[in-house]
């Protein structure tokens, strides 16, 4: 792709995998290598294609233990593939996904994938808990019912989410932060090290919101890897540690206050950048 | 009394009738337990598909002197990989393959079969089944493939709820959602040929959909969904198989009727969810402020702010 020597040159380069010129003074603070051990999960020169058109390009980035990261960019910029390339669901056309050093090729467990809510036929009868003990079914002997300790741990995983008081309740009954809460409540009842979620906030209430914050908060102080995609610029940048601007290509990533520039922003949405809340929110 | 008794007893004293029960019971258990997992993913027309489609292998084993079942197993498991090809080939959607390949495949059944002498009695067999006709290795058959039918339903009952319910998150679990599909297609074709002789193929479908639909309709859990959706299959049958017996219609009709009535009552009267049980708990139960208001301001005098 020419794109990336025309106009904006993508602000991250790390590893010497996309050579960066001697632009020292908007270089990333996450530029220094990081030791290997520190860095559960690494996109390398990842590009995905569907057919011959081009989801992903050649995209580098290094997600850390004890970090939320959110992706930005417009509807197509390949926020969903991205994380789904990350959970080794898509397999990439190049590059690779390395998780603790090692090439993803399949799904692992210790990388949880939170889909978007609307892939799901919410009129299944399911119940909250079903949902959130789905976490854990597929791991356990097909030929026993799931143990007590899976109910404890999935009613468990419903307190934290503030869930527990519906957890007999059909799902097609719930709101729709509510919805996001039980698939909170499966996520960490599948306990990982990286947890990968696509539009959390998308259609959720304030108070879901809130929680989710809080939770990504005890998950990344804990030592989890948070990545999630999302549209709410404002609300990435309060909650995130670093933010990645994604258009097919990795635009600019880095801390919230150093990413989003007026012109990483233009880079990244083209003429539809919100400048006003971005300038407002790095200043 | 005895008069009802005589009902139920007499039809018992012929051998076809014992087959015809026992026959009819198990193709309700286990295409209820399949058909619930048809009508939560929406399959219905799948299988309908794979009715017609598994047609010329029942037909080429008859010709060839094989297994009936070995034949149509292979012509499903054709046909769905068929389906899966085209489907995903991107330019067509799922339903038109299915559409063009059963069509297809059907059309090859009747041309073989149309150069038999016995050609309209085999079809009408075929198509509607011939229940009082099951022998007894027929039921032994029907009842070993059940019986694996249900054994796998129930010891992949997590990978195949999973991939229902969530396909992604089944992905990310590491499950090969084209494995598990090819795998229920298989369960399900076997559900749809040891049902066959009894409804026949154009009335399988509803052995599959209804009593499903109907399970659904009074649970929502998925185990219960499935007892319920086995027991009212099984009960459908047998009240069916007594209705043509005493009224003298033909039995795959009369099994899908009762079947039918079933749905159609809870539809209307199921506890919570049905129209008309919904309707009057509202107005029995729950006193809501703002609706009351606007039906007392939109329909003064129609009686909608009477409340017990």
């Amino acid at each position: 792709m020419t794109e990336r020597d025309g106009g904006r040159r993508p602000r991250e380069g790390r590893s010497g995998t996309v050579p960066d010129d001697a632009d020292a003074g908007v270089r990333q603070s996450v530029d220094s290598p990081l030791p290997s051990s520190l860095v559960p999960l690494e996109a390398r020169r990842l590009s995905v294609h569907f057919g011959n058109r081009s989801a992903l390009d050649c995209v580098d980035a290094r997600f850390a233990a004890g970090e939320t990261v959110s992706l930005l960019g417009p509807n197509g910029a390949g926020k969903s593939t991205l994380l789904k390339a990350l959970a080794g669901i898509l397999p990439p056309s190049h590059g690779e996904v390395r998780l603790h050093g090692r090439a993803v090729r399949r799904p692992s467990s210790a990388i949880v994938y939170v889909p978007q809510r609307s892939g799901v036929d919410w009129g299944f009868p399911v119940s909250v808990l079903d949902v959130a003990l789905l976490g854990r079914g597929l791991r356990r002997s097909r030929f026993a019912p799931l143990g007590g300790r899976d109910r404890r741990d999935a009613l468990d995983a419903l307190e934290r989410v503030g869930m527990r008081h519906l957890a007999a309740v059909q799902i097609g009954q719930l709101s729709g932060g509510q919805q996001q809460r039980a698939f909170l409540a499966r996520a960490l009842v599948q306990d990982g090290a990286v947890y990968l979620l696509d539009e959390p906030f998308a259609g959720v209430d304030v108070p879901t919101q809130e929680l989710l914050v809080g939770l990504f908060g005890r998950l990344r102080d804990a030592g989890k890897t948070i990545v999630y995609a999302s549209h709410d610029i404002a609300q990435a940048v309060a909650s995130s540690d670093r933010i990645m601007l994604l258009n097919r290509r990795l635009v600019a990533a880095g801390p919230p206050a150093r990413t989003m520039t007026e012109a990483n922003l233009r880079a990244a949405f083209g003429g539809q950048a919100i400048v006003p809340v971005a300038s407002s929110a790095a200043s | 009394m005895s008069g009802l008794g005589d009902a139920l007893v007499e039809p018992l004293r012929h051998a076809f009738m014992q087959h015809a029960l026992v026959a009819i019971v198990l193709v309700g258990v286990i295409c209820g337990v399949t058909g619930t997992f048809v009508t939560l993913r929406g399959l219905a027309f799948m299988g309908d598909a794979l009715a017609h489609a598994i047609f010329p292998g029942v037909v080429i084993a008859f010709l060839l002197g094989g297994n009936f079942l070995i034949g149509a197993l292979v012509a499903a498991v054709l046909v769905s990989l068929g389906i899966g090809a085209v489907g995903q080939s991107g330019r067509l959607s799922n339903d038109t393959a299915i559409g063009v390949l059963f069509a297809g495949a059907f059309a090859i059944g009747v041309a073989l079969i149309s150069a038999q002498r016995t050609y309209t009695r085999d079809v009408a067999g075929f198509l509607f089944g011939s229940i009082l006709g099951v022998s007894r290795t027929d039921l032994l058959l029907t009842g070993g493939v059940g019986v694996l039918v249900l054994l796998a339903m129930l010891l992949f009952r997590r990978e195949l709820t999973t991939v229902a319910f969530d396909r992604v998150f089944a992905q990310a679990a590491g499950l090969n959602l084209w494995a598990w599909d090819q795998l229920f297609l298989v369960l399900l074709s076997l559900s749809i040929v040891v049902s066959l002789q009894t409804v026949g193929n154009v009335l399988v479908l509803a052995m599959l959909v209804t009593p499903a639909a109907t399970a659904r309709l009074l649970s929502d859990r998925l185990p219960v969904t499935v007892l319920v959706a086995a027991l009212l299959g099984a009960a459908s049958g047998v009240a069916g198989l007594y209705l043509s017996y005493h009224v003298g219609i033909a039995s795959g009709a009369s099994v899908v009727l009762v079947a039918t009535g079933l749905f159609a009552l809870a539809f209307l009267f199921a506890p919570r969810t049905g129209v008309v049980t919904a309707r009057v708990a509202r107005r029995l139960h729950f006193p809501h402020p703002e609706r009351d208001a606007f039906a007392a301001e939109g329909n003064r005098g129609m009686g909608y702010g009477d409340r017990v």
